[in-house]
């Protein structure tokens, strides 16, 4: 494989850290870290570890706490910490609002629909980039990888009006388009790394054996790829899931995700249902968590052999 | 050209959403355009003189403090953790894996997470600070304290990647060195500014050059937490932007504003590349 002089890929901007180390590459580091011997560096580490853990993980408790905590109770200065009554009502009250149900369905079929399209497309694209050399590859490349340096809310200004000329404001394939564009640099890579270590060989002996090139990639290249294909609809599901701007922008309420939906109904009013919006935010956070944990196999402590080849 | 039909989907895809909008939206900035009203009107560099006399600088300023902020703070807290965790102390990847939660919480969660602690009413923040000697805030109605708050809230959502990102790079660092060190009697403090920082000092400039781009066009957070305000003293380039456009239906002053942003934007791009092409090459 000739190595290209390509920026190394880094997660997208809003995403979990899903860069993945292909098959072939992944290695045992041989930890290299301090013995903590020495007590001035046990005691700044653990002075560290204390701060910093606190800073993270206060704000999940807090929010795990209110989710929990009766209404009234709530509304009480200074904040209970320990919630001396606990209930679920805040739950329960999220299941009897319809309109928390069609951001959800929207939601989920966005994301499905934006998870498959994206494995579709970048599958093909990083194949093509991985087993192929012509004029104008590298330029390509480097485009895919640059427009997630473009500002989203610059291009909504006039991505707005395409949609709208269409006709296709308020619906799920904007929606769709959209979210599936600003998953190929990421996934695009990771396939391609999955692709450069299926040896040529083997796509050969396919095209001897009389297999058309969309059938090797079909039922050979495809199958050998398959865990790069999941950890790439996973990613794409999470970016369709936590997207904001272009959901907010391209959909209105009845075709509106669940993270624009859910400022449209807990942000603004002056009293905020500040158990039933924590509540909302830990079950949208659920499926993420999920994802992410199908994917840490994946997520191999090489996830930036690419970044720190050096 | 079997290879070239494989890119299409996908580059027609960017076409739509990527090149065409940013193009199109460049071209506004050279004409007077409604987002409502159909017609428009070539003005030539009017927007963008009016833009620059108005609020470019107060954007320009507040976008760098947000962006230096949401870069730095997480740095900081990255890198503490990232020291801490390799020391190879008990249980650190459990703690490790705790520590990435911020970072898979969608950004309208943060958000809203933050909205409460930082309320004014009834905000944890407020009870914390208290004891300590704070006067209760509204953080998020006052100018002087809001934009402090949204780049807590984002350094909240961020510093786990710079954690993942360094301690990779740290455990990259060959122990022999360290021990090298330790026999010729370097102290801990001499090792970390003679082997550890010089070692990884590319990984350093990566994330550090990364964070910045991503934050200097970052939307959600502030839009969520503040929409730009109290009286604009959150606004940046991105939430300006989309605010001219979608809310006060001027295309064109929303082009030129975002034809600056781009200039400055694709400056830090052209650095990013650069850099990172330098190192490929090391």
């Amino acid at each position: 494989m000739t190595s290209t002089a390509l920026p190394t890929v880094a997660p997208a901007p809003e995403a979990p850290p899903v860069v993945v180390d292909a098959p072939g590459r992944r290695r045992r580091r041989q930890s290299s870290g301090l013995r903590s011997d020495r007590p001035g560096v046990r005691l700044a580490s653990w002075a560290a570890l204390i701060v910093c853990g606190g800073f993270a993980l206060l704000p999940v408790y807090w929010l795990l706490a209110t989710s929990l905590t009766p209404r009234d109770q709530v509304f009480s200065y200074p904040p209970k910490l320990f919630p001396t009554e606990i209930t679920f009502d805040a739950y329960i009250s999220l299941t009897s609002n319809p309109q928390l149900f069609t951001y959800l369905q929207n939601s989920v079929i966005v994301s499905v629909i934006t998870a498959l399209l994206s494995v579709i497309v970048s599958a093909y694209m990083g194949y093509s980039f991985s087993k192929f050399r012509y004029r104008g590859r590298r330029q390509l490349m480097y485009f895919v990888l640059a427009s997630q340096m473009f500002p989203q809310a610059l291009l909504l200004v006039t991505l707005y009006s395409v949609f709208s000329a269409y006709g296709l404001l308020n619906t799920y394939t904007a929606l769709v388009l959209s979210f599936t564009t600003f998953t190929l640099p990421l996934c695009v890579w990771m396939l391609k790394g999955f692709f450069d270590t299926i040896p040529d060989e083997l796509i050969e002996a396919a095209r001897v054996d009389g297999a058309s090139r969309l059938r090797t990639i079909h039922s050979i290249v495809l199958p050998l790829a398959a865990p790069g294909l999941v950890a790439a609809g996973l990613f794409a599901f999470v970016r369709g899931w936590n997207d904001f701007i272009f959901a907010l922008t391209l959909a209105g309420p009845d075709k509106q995700t669940l993270p624009p939906g859910l400022v449209n109904t807990y942000v603004g009013e002056a009293a905020t249902a500040w158990p039933e919006l924590m509540a909302a935010s830990l079950v949208v956070s659920l499926p993420v968590a999920v994802a992410f944990m199908l994917l840490q196999r994946y997520l191999v402590s090489g996830m930036t052999a690419g970044a720190v080849k050096g | 050209m079997f290879a070239v039909l494989l890119v299409v989907p996908g580059m027609a895809l960017m076409a739509v959403v990527v090149a065409y909008p940013l193009v199109s939206a460049l071209v506004t900035a050279f004409f007077t355009q409604s987002l409502v009203l159909p017609g428009r009107e070539f003005v030539g560099f009017q927007n963008i003189v009016d833009v620059l006399e108005d609020d470019f600088l107060r954007l320009l300023g507040q976008t760098l403090v947000f962006t230096l902020g949401t870069t730095i703070a997480p740095f900081v807290i990255g890198f503490a953790l990232a020291l801490a965790l390799n020391t190879q102390i008990r249980g650190s990847k459990v703690f490790r894996g705790l520590m990435l939660i911020p970072w898979l919480v969608p950004g309208v969660v943060v958000s809203f997470l933050w909205m409460w602690i930082f309320n004014a009413n009834y905000g944890v923040m407020n009870a914390i600070l208290e004891p300590l000697g704070v006067s209760p805030q509204a953080w998020l109605a006052q100018p002087g304290t809001a934009m402090f708050a949204v780049i807590v809230a984002k350094t909240w959502q961020s510093f786990p990647w710079m954690m993942v990102m360094l301690l990779a790079g740290l455990q990259t660092v060959p122990r022999e060195l360290h021990e090298a060190a330790e026999m010729d009697g370097a102290g801990t403090v001499r090792r970390f500014f003679s082997i550890t920082v010089p070692q990884i000092g590319g990984i350093i400039g990566l994330v550090l050059l990364l964070e910045f781009i991503w934050n200097f066009q970052h939307f959600d957070i502030i839009y969520v937490l503040t929409g730009g305000g109290p009286a604009g003293s959150t606004e940046t380039f991105a939430t300006s932007v989309y605010e001219t456009a979608f809310h006060g239906f001027d295309l064109g002053r929303a082009g030129a504003l975002g034809l600056l942003w781009l200039v400055l934007l694709m400056a830090l791009v052209v650095v990013y590349v650069r850099f990172s092409e330098r190192s490929e090459k090391r």
